[in-house]
């Protein structure tokens, strides 16, 4: 019988922002301890909150079992691996402190705007532990700024956003890009052209990738489910795009650099698609097995849930050019808040946009009406790819930039 | 039953939630979850801010009301500020679900009726995946303040939900069945809705078409009625966004006509289901609110904060997604009051439009957008050939003066999978739902 301990503590400060004024301060600590036990090719698990009482956890999880989860697969076993990410970024009292000056600059710079929502310090440990040597543990502490902006004059509910996460933390760049983006959303600007036009998307956005993503899942491949069923080992997108998933530090933001099934990739990556050619689907390890794929470490799991196989931590190859070199002297649409948008069953892409600006590959230079963008899922990786950038050239994040079909809304 | 310190206002809120949740994926069990959460969460208010503690360690409330105190600064006149005066302090016993309450159901009991539906499901060569899920949710709280407020009440749901691929020829489709009741039993008789929605979208993937962009007249369906509503007015009633906004306050004032003569909404928490909310998560009693009466907007939704600093009316709208996060302005069941014609009356005036049945999900902002999923052209008055659509978007305050025809049926419907979203807390239970209606000048790509 093996047993196996998958603990998850979340502590946080969160101040909440209304009116550009401190609303309310949060303090969490949770943990969340999840007991395995694998006997037989089956799993039983059990979970709970707070402090445990391990035997009785113990004894649930073996009243799980009974329930017959197959469950045929060997554990992750001797490996004992510890990452710690986390360092320290304010005292409760200073991050509150310095919420409160952020917001006094803003508002004197920005007397046209009012600033919502919260900036907190979350910090997790996620530790996965068994009887036959597996002990895995991650330790990370994140600031993350969630600022939604409102234009006093404005009827949204809100116009524009400030978002970002980060292990550290630097006024002077936060507010930088706030500058940037509300000086550019003050100049309204039109379209240079209607039609195809490059279109650039925040390398964290998963909008574009979402067909590609849902159609690379190894159950529905395994199944025939997929519509790229036939298509691994095959070429089908442009030479310059390669996906991979990664739990590279500089990649990692809410999760572990271990799935939850404690499988690690080589150099904390596994490459699915390369150079256009799609090499495998992502896989945990029911998928892999079942359907004799390569096992990508991509199980997900609640605390006292059984692992099953989800996306996680996808991530576009650099082109190793910047922003402004990709875009080749021409101007881009920068997708700022695309609410909304999907891909139909056949691949055919479409989304409003709600806040776009104009770019130049360095800076946005203004505010573009309302939008609507549309592809095709084959054209947008294939001859309508353009690349994601080196550099953080929109507003502190890399980019990843297609030609695709803007119109006015 | 707790110490509530000196001059602060505070409030505990207590939360004891029974889940389970059963998954089956293409005939083998993948989940089989019972599961029991107790937590609190905690609010001190000392006039100037708000301060808030989760904790999970329920023993200790005390000493945890006590460590929270002391980030706060005492204000002797607590009790005389607006907000303050606005928390109602209800107490008592609310417990609805005595009866026929889900905890009583035994696990086998769920794992069998969910196998009753498997002959339907499985063996059809069109499906190459699909998932089988039974999920329970069965919550008590108790509310204490130290205005005096000793609440206790439950709300509980149960629901069934399918989800399949298809791939027919290269031909795909994901798509689904979901039924959520707050009776077990109400689950025992969906065999047939069930096999009819499949025969659907069997047929639907085989036939479906793109769709060529442009302005149509669309009929969207109870379900695509209820999103609309919930995404492009429901939130933007949320009182939250418009506290110290002169220029919302402006454009949202009470009395503006801001719809269609024969537009109504309503925001409600007393309807059972999975936005039942017989007590907020501040213990303000729960209210029928009309949004939009008569094309003429009537009313926003508040928690006490909001309520006092708009000199409105708490509406027993407050609510957090569960213990981990503090109560902000939320709906309950939100939906479009019915109207007088047949949806047959309703597709017989479209020259060339669009019916959409099921949606896969929908946002709101000044645009609001639905992506659908199983959708039909309607062509001279008559539904015709299936269409495949990604998105269908207008703009919320023009599509509200757009609205020329509602049905007389209503379909209020509830969700066990997912929710509401709003900042940081999802998935939020919330009901929805409507007539169908009849909506010109709609974007569709």
């Amino acid at each position: 019988m093996v047993k196996e301990k998958y603990i998850k503590r979340f502590k946080e400060i969160s101040v909440n922002i209304v009116q550009t004024e401190i609303q309310s301060v949060r303090r969490k600590d949770i943990t969340k301890t999840g007991l395995r036990i694998y006997e037989n090719g089956y799993i039983g698990v059990a979970g709970a909150v707070g402090k445990i009482d391990e035997t009785e956890l113990e004894k649930r999880a073996v009243e799980n079992l009974n329930l017959k989860i197959p469950y045929p697969y060997e554990p992750s076993s001797n490996h004992i691996e510890e990452v710690d990410y986390s360092k320290e970024i304010f005292s409760d009292e200073a991050f509150v402190n310095e919420v409160e000056e952020l917001l006094n600059i803003l508002k004197v710079e920005f007397k046209d705007f009012i600033f919502s929502n919260h900036i907190s310090i979350r910090e997790t440990e996620t530790k996965l532990i068994n009887n036959i040597g597996l002990n895995l543990t991650h330790r990370d502490k994140m600031m993350e700024t969630q600022l939604i902006i409102k234009e006093k004059s404005s009827v949204n509910v809100f116009d524009s956003m400030a978002l970002s996460i980060d292990r550290q933390y630097n006024r002077e760049s936060l507010l930088n890009n706030i500058r940037e983006s509300l000086i550019a959303y003050r100049n309204k600007v039109k379209l240079p052209v209607e039609g195809k036009q490059p279109v650039v998307f925040m390398a964290v956005d998963m909008l574009p990738l979402r067909k590609i993503l849902e159609e690379l899942d190894g159950y529905k491949v395994g199944t025939g489910a997929s519509l790229f069923k036939d298509f691994i080992g095959k070429k089908k997108f442009n030479e310059g795009f390669t996906l991979y998933q990664s739990s590279q530090k500089e990649d990692l933001t809410e999760s572990e650099f271990f799935d939850a099934e404690g499988v690690i990739n080589k150099d904390y990556k596994y490459t699915l698609i390369e150079k256009g050619k799609i090499l495998a689907p992502y896989t945990d390890k029911k998928t892999a097995s079942q359907f004799n794929l390569p096992l990508t470490g991509s199980a997900s799991a609640e605390y006292d849930k059984v692992p099953s196989l989800s996306a996680r931590n996808f991530k576009v190859a650099s082109s190793n050019k910047t922003l402004k070199e990709l875009l080749n002297g021409q101007l881009g649409v920068a997708v700022f808040v695309a609410s909304g948008g999907d891909f139909t069953a056949e691949g055919v892409f479409g989304t409003p946009v709600q806040l776009a600006f104009l770019t130049d590959g360095e800076k946005l230079i203004g505010r573009l009406p309302e939008l609507t963008i549309s592809g095709e899922l084959y054209s947008m990786f294939g001859d309508d790819f353009i690349g994601r950038s080196e550099d953080k050239a929109f507003l502190g994040e890399n980019a990843v930039a297609f030609n695709l079909n803007v119109n006015y809304i | 039953m707790f110490n509530f310190p000196k001059n602060l206002y505070t409030d505990v809120r207590l939360e004891n939630v029974f889940t389970s949740e059963i998954t089956y994926e293409n005939g083998e069990l993948r989940q089989n979850l019972k599961r029991n959460l107790k937590g609190g969460f905690i609010r001190i208010f000392d006039g100037q801010r708000w301060y808030y503690s989760s904790t999970t360690d329920v023993d200790n409330i005390q000493e945890e009301i006590n460590k929270l105190a002391l980030m706060a600064k005492e204000n002797e006149n607590i009790m005389d500020d607006p907000v303050v005066k606005n928390f109602q302090v209800n107490k008592g016993e609310f417990l609805h679900f005595n009866e026929n309450d889900i905890l009583k159901i035994s696990q086998e009991e769920k794992l069998d009726l969910l196998k009753s539906y498997f002959p339907i499901i499985e063996n059809k060569k069109e499906i190459k995946i699909w998932r089988a899920i039974y999920v329970d949710r069965k919550t008590t709280k108790e509310f204490y303040s130290s205005k005096g407020a000793d609440l206790k009440f439950d709300y509980q749901t149960c629901a069934l939900a399918f989800r399949y691929s298809l791939n027919i020829e290269g031909k795909t489709l994901n798509n689904g069945y979901d039924k959520t009741f707050t009776d077990f039993n109400e689950l025992k008789s969906l065999h047939k809705g069930l096999k009819k929605n499949l025969v659907r979208d069997i047929e639907f993937t085989k036939s479906a078409k793109p769709i060529t962009p442009g302005k149509y007249t669309v009929i969207l369906s109870p379900v695509a009625t209820g999103v609309f509503t919930h995404e492009s007015f429901g939130h933007k009633s949320e009182a939250d966004f418009m506290i110290g906004d002169e220029t919302m306050m402006k454009e949202w004032a009470i009395g503006k006509k801001v719809g269609a003569d024969n537009l109504s909404i309503v925001d409600r928490g007393d309807v059972f289901g999975s936005g039942f909310v017989p007590f907020d998560d501040e213990g303000t009693k729960s209210n029928k609110t009309y949004l939009i009466k008569d094309g003429i907007l009537t009313g926003r939704l508040h928690s006490c904060v909001t309520a006092e600093s708009l000199e409105e009316n708490p509406t027993g709208n407050a609510r957090a997604i569960n213990f981990e996060f503090e109560p902000i302005v939320r709906m309950t069941t939100t939906y479009i009051e019915a109207g007088d014609k047949t949806k047959e009356e309703l597709i017989s005036g479209v020259k060339e439009g669009i019916l959409v049945e099921e949606i896969s999900h929908g946002s709101g902002m000044s645009t609001f957008t639905i992506a659908p999923s199983i959708s039909y052209m309607i062509r001279d008055g008559k539904v015709a050939e299936p269409v495949n659509i990604s998105v269908i978007s207008g703009n919320v305050m023009e599509t509200l003066y757009e609205i020329d025809g509602i049905s007389k049926e209503i379909e209020l419907l509830s969700f066990s999978l997912g929710g509401c979203g709003k900042l940081e807390q999802y998935p939020l239970p919330v009901g929805m739902g409507g007539p169908y209606i009849r909506v010109n000048n709609i974007t569709v790509q």
